[in-house]
């Protein structure tokens, strides 16, 4: 532990390094364009964390960006007026139009290397301390100790397994897994070498309505000369009622997963796991799906005004293949459980990107309890964070980033635009409206929450995240804001919701596509209108149950006004 | 009846019908002069079901047959695809042969219409929501300037013209006569629309006849000249490019020279016509039909098809022109070449975008009534054929679900400023290409009162605005704005309609509940106000 003295210490030490990074603090005359708002003239300041512009008059909006939400800047000179084109990750594009020549460089030079720090430590999550009352700590809202007391309270053919307590076994599993009750350490010790990165068959989602499960892992590591390890095929049989098949589902085509036998990786052969039946798919690897992401932010962003290039640039850009792929891999998994009665294993390479897709959206089309505002944080939590979805590499830069992209990824932003598609399908199926989606993507891109930060729970630990850093969940379940993300046409629907997976009914997620394309004025005046309905229908509601009252009450006390 | 002639077998057992969005059943199948219906046996406690299809939607059939049975695959101008299966082989032969002639017979007077006797409404109603005379009296600020001629009486002058016309007051009877033969049709220059903030107008016409020895008509300048009179200049808007409009010479037409209508200057905005925007509808339905399940080739057939950057086409056409009058405080004049197709679309889509009384259930049904039903546009030629037929395309052209597509648009962007739903489009979609009623019959005023229309048939329009019919067409949430709704026309701000495109797919289903659920709320919140 170190002590409150040297922390404080170690943060001086760190304001320190920004310091020597911001070379022009501030500069006046600065005026900003922003899409669809007035441009806004005032004083410009950096921050260790922060761009702002402000211009001191009380009536107009200020700038506050986070320059972690900043992917890339341009720079252009007419004269000495220069002008700074910042790129958000958001795919917000605003303008800085900065007189002077050397400040405009100083600030955008600035900017360049402050918002490509990538230390955790020194990211805004570690300093900022909220404005609100903390009423419930998320960091301690979805434990996997209390998960698995609702599984305990439905089977007892699970147990929860410390066997990666301090994170040896498996380095992006969280300390305890859900495994058959008849697996004991020693054999998810074995198990965990035959898997990619030690990812061994763990549950993912228990089906209550027939007993069938999903399960997750990392590809077998068979190699060439078909390996084969007895615990694994003993842990998935495990699943198995007797008689009964189950499904693999990989991510991956027959021929990729062939490929993969020359790297050591593979998959499971029908020889040694005669139980189960394999079905390959196709959902794209992850720099193939950053390249889609590139293309079609820029063919939002055509102004051409030519529907014929929209349309093939829109196509060219695979995006929507890429959400068909995901949503039909998704609802394979689900029939395989609901309609077929068999359990499943899903996994691609290393199990921690399309599996995890195909695993929770299969659970949003099975259990209505992810799809409530508080089941889906739990679902985020579950089948994203603590199953070691590297979202600091993923995230690190989105669509406008100029970098070769190594290890970024739009995964965890396919798998909210395909929640997104089901959604828009069944709007009164869901507790949750478009925006608490949209509001996923800002922070795992950037935010002041550290719920994203790190690429696995160890890394999260090391961090002592819980500790110094205040949780997203911690932000959002509070009664105001879950109040703003409710869709007020919610009815809780005890069904399995089957979406269409049809080329004709999948959209372009405007909301974060063309967020910023059209005017923001009509749609909060529609939405601010909706609100306003409600509020009013429960104000009139509580007048007809107070009228209702006093006319009860005055037929008891004078029976002669009863009426007949 | 002459019908019967056509119908070999009228009735079969035991038939199995295939709908999109229902379990397939079992019943009787019916074949009347006009339609076909099919019923349900009455199970135990099961309800029994009708389907009554109008033949006179049915696009194209199909015929298959394996064994002693067959199959008919029935394709409805509604886009909706229905199948059969009949037991026997000549009955379903007789079937399909009886579909097929009746549902392409085309003699307006034996259409059903002229058959359609509902309980509720009487053939001395009147028939319309407005007229020419009526527009003319409610509209006090135009008599200093403009009056109504009655030239037409008679349809001497342009058989597609209502009676009744608006025309600048110092133009006389005569001079329109000399004008009417200037201009393709006889449809010379008439009053459309006026602009109450500004008093600019917008007339529409057909192309002068200027042919390639520049031919000109001093009166038609003339009328022109008297609209701008005190402002700068006019707007023309040709809807064809200036290349069309040059070659349109060489069969008789043109375009208004520089040097002869000084105060008007041309706008040239291509817009697509005929053929091409039905070969547009016809690949589009194909793509939304395409079951392969390819994203790829969904969205480039989407492409191929051009219907979106035909709709792209007409809102900014209509754009440019409301801009003229609303922003620059310009008159403008539009035409194509007959005046009776897209000159009719954009002058719509302007008046919606312009004007706030056309945004009202009554008011956009009165505007189709007087920019479509009565100012010609030939319904009977243009919707003879949906976009499933085989038969070589004649005079088929779309030009009306483009219109309601551009309105639907303009529905999706400013989903408050409209007072009826999308069910209203919808509805409009299906009655334009068959219809119990008489307002889509024939190609013009003229035709509609030699065949008696408005005394033999009853108004599509005033059904729909009965007390009881009317609910599901208007808007809940509509509010009344002063101001006009500019649409965005970039492509990624358009969209394929899906409320009709895909009308029978399962997911617009989900869409149609939502809008119920939401009419509910409204319903129930406006009964605790009065409580």
């Amino acid at each position: 532990m170190t002590s409150p003295d040297n922390h404080n210490k170690r943060k001086a030490h760190r304001v320190m390094e920004f310091a020597e990074l911001i070379k022009t603090p501030r500069v006046d005359g600065v005026v900003l364009h922003r899409p669809f708002m007035p441009t806004v003239e005032g004083t410009l300041c950096l921050t260790g964390h922060h761009l702002i512009l402000s211009s001191r008059q009380d009536n107009t909006e200020e700038l506050w960006l986070l320059h972690s939400n900043i992917d890339s800047t341009e720079k252009r000179f007419v004269g000495s007026l220069g002008s700074i084109i910042v790129k958000c990750k958001d795919l917000r594009v605003i303008q800085l139009d900065i007189p002077g020549m050397e400040e405009c460089l100083n600030v955008s030079s600035s900017i360049e290397a402050l918002s490509t720090l990538d230390s955790p430590p020194l990211m805004y999550p570690f300093f900022y301390r909220p404005m609100f009352e903390v009423i419930e700590d998320g960091w301690k809202s979805f434990l996997p100790q209390n998960a698995f007391k609702d599984l305990e309270s439905m089977t007892d053919e699970w147990r929860l397994s410390e066997v990666n307590k301090d994170f040896t076994v498996c380095p992006t599993y969280p300390p305890l897994v859900a495994v058959p009750k008849d697996i004991d350490d020693d054999t998810l010790r074995k198990v965990a070498t035959f898997r990619h990165s030690g990812r061994f068959p763990v549950l993912s989602y228990y089906h209550k309505k027939n007993g069938m499960v999903m399960m997750r892992a990392g590809q077998p590591l068979t190699g060439t000369n078909g390996r084969r390890c007895k615990e694994d095929e003993k842990l998935i049989n495990a699943t198995l009622r007797p008689g009964k098949r189950g499904y693999i589902i990989d991510t991956r085509t027959i021929n990729i997963a062939q490929q993969a036998k020359a790297r050591g990786g593979g998959f499971e052969s029908e020889a040694n796991y005669p139980q189960w039946r394999r079905i390959h798919k196709t959902i794209e690897r992850a720099n193939v799906l950053q390249e889609g992401l590139i293309k079609l932010v820029e063919a939002c962003n055509d102004q051409s005004h030519s529907m014929d290039r929209w349309l093939s640039k829109l196509e060219a850009s695979s995006w929507q293949t890429h959400v068909k792929e995901i949503l039909t891999t998704a609802c394979l998994a689900a029939q395989c459980i609901d309609r077929e009665g068999a359990s499943v294993l899903v996994h691609g390479t290393e199990g921690t990107d399309s599996t995890l897709q195909v695993t929770s959206l299969a659970q949003i089309i099975l259990d209505p309890a992810c799809r409530t505002i508080r089941g889906f944080q739990a679902l985020v939590e579950r089948e994203w964070l603590q199953a070691g979805h590297p979202f600091q590499q993923r995230c690190a830069q989105s669509a406008y980033s100029n970098n070769k992209s190594r290890q970024e990824a739009p995964v965890f932003l396919l798998f909210l635009d395909c929640v997104w598609q089901i959604l828009r399908q069944f709007p009164c199926s869901f507790e949750f409206s478009e925006s608490f989606l949209v509001l996923l993507f800002e922070h795992a891109y950037a935010s002041q929450f550290g719920s994203f930060l790190g690429n696995s729970a160890a890394e999260r630990a090391k961090l002592s995240l819980p500790e110094k850093t205040v949780s997203l969940w911690s932000w959002v379940n509070r009664p105001q804001e879950l109040e703003r993300l409710t869709y007020p046409l919610y009815e809780a629907n005890s069904l399995v919701i089957w979406p269409s997976v049809a080329p004709q009914s999948l959209l372009l997620w405007e909301g974060v596509f063309l967020r910023w394309n059209r005017s923001p004025k009509c749609l909060d005046e529609a939405y601010e209108e909706m609100v306003h309905i409600i509020e009013y229908n429960k104000e009139l509601q509580n007048k007809v149950n107070t009228l209702r009252r006093q006319l009860a009450q005055l037929e008891t006390e004078d029976p002669l006004l009863q009426t007949p | 009846m002459e019908f019967s002639e056509h119908i070999k077998t009228a009735n079969v057992e035991d038939v199995v019908l295939r709908q999109p969005l229902h379990p397939s059943s079992r019943g009787t199948l019916c074949i009347t002069g006009h339609h076909l219906l099919f019923s349900v046996r009455e199970e135990e406690g099961g309800s029994s079901r009708q389907v009554l299809l109008l033949l006179r939607n049915i696009d194209a059939t199909e015929k298959r047959i394996a064994g002693s049975s067959g199959t008919i695959t029935i394709k409805c101008k509604d886009v909706q695809v229905l199948q059969l299966d009949i037991p026997g082989m000549e009955q379903c032969l007789n079937i399909a042969r009886s579909i097929e002639t009746l549902s392409g017979l085309d003699c307006v007077s034996d259409m059903y219409p002229f058959f359609y006797r509902p309980p509720d409404l009487s053939l001395q109603d009147q028939w319309g929501l407005s007229s020419p005379e009526r527009h003319y009296s409610q509209m006090k600020e135009l008599h200093d300037r403009w009056r109504l001629s009655t030239v037409n009486r008679g349809y001497s002058v342009c058989p597609t013209y209502p009676p009744a016309v608006i025309v600048p007051k110092e133009i006389t009877d005569d001079m329109l006569l000399k004008v009417a033969k200037f201009r393709q049709g006889g449809r010379f220059p008439v009053l459309c629309y006026y602009h109450r903030k500004n008093g600019m107008v917008i007339m529409r016409s057909s192309q002068p006849l200027t042919g390639a020895n520049r031919k000109r008509c001093r009166e038609d300048e003339l009328l022109l000249q008297v609209v701008i009179d005190d402002s700068d200049k006019g707007y023309i808007i040709d809807t064809r490019s200036r290349q069309q409009a040059q070659q349109a010479r060489m069969m008789g037409g043109g375009f208004e020279s520089k040097s002869c209508y000084s105060g008007w200057k041309r706008l040239h905005k291509q817009m697509e016509r005929g053929k091409a925007l039905q070969e547009s509808l016809i690949k589009l339905v194909e793509a939304c039909g395409d079951g392969s399940h390819n994203m790829d080739r969904w969205l480039s057939k989407l492409e191929n098809s051009k219907w979106l950057s035909h709709v792209q086409t007409a809102l900014s056409t209509a754009g440019l022109l409301a801009e003229c009058v609303e922003r620059d405080g310009h008159s403008v004049l539009v035409h194509g070449s007959e005046g009776t197709d897209s000159t009719l679309l954009i002058s719509t889509l302007a008046q919606l975008i312009m004007d706030p009384s056309c945004r009202t259930l009554e008011g956009f049904l009165t505007l189709l009534e007087r920019e479509w039903v009565q100012a010609g546009h030939p319904f009977q030629q243009r919707c003879a054929h949906s976009a499933f037929s085989h038969a070589r395309l004649q005079q088929e052209s779309p030009l009306f679900l483009l219109l309601l597509d551009s309105v639907w648009q303009l529905w999706h962007q400013f989903p408050l400023a409209l007072g009826f739903s999308e069910a209203l489009l919808l509805r409009l979609a299906t009655e334009a290409y068959a219809s119990d009623y008489g307002t889509f019959l024939c190609n013009s005023d003229q035709e509609r009162c030699s065949l008696e229309v408005k005394e033999k048939t009853h108004c599509l329009f005033q059904a729909l605005l009965r007390p009881k019919e009317r609910e599901p067409y208007s808007n809940p949430l509509y509010e009344h704005t002063e101001l006009a709704i500019w649409p965005s026309v970039h492509p990624q701000s358009l969209q394929l309609w899906r409320g009709f495109f895909l009308r029978w797919t399962l997911q617009t289903r989900h869409l149609e509940e939502a809008q119920e659920e939401i009419r509910n709320m409204v319903n129930e919140w406006g009964k605790l106000v009065l409580t």
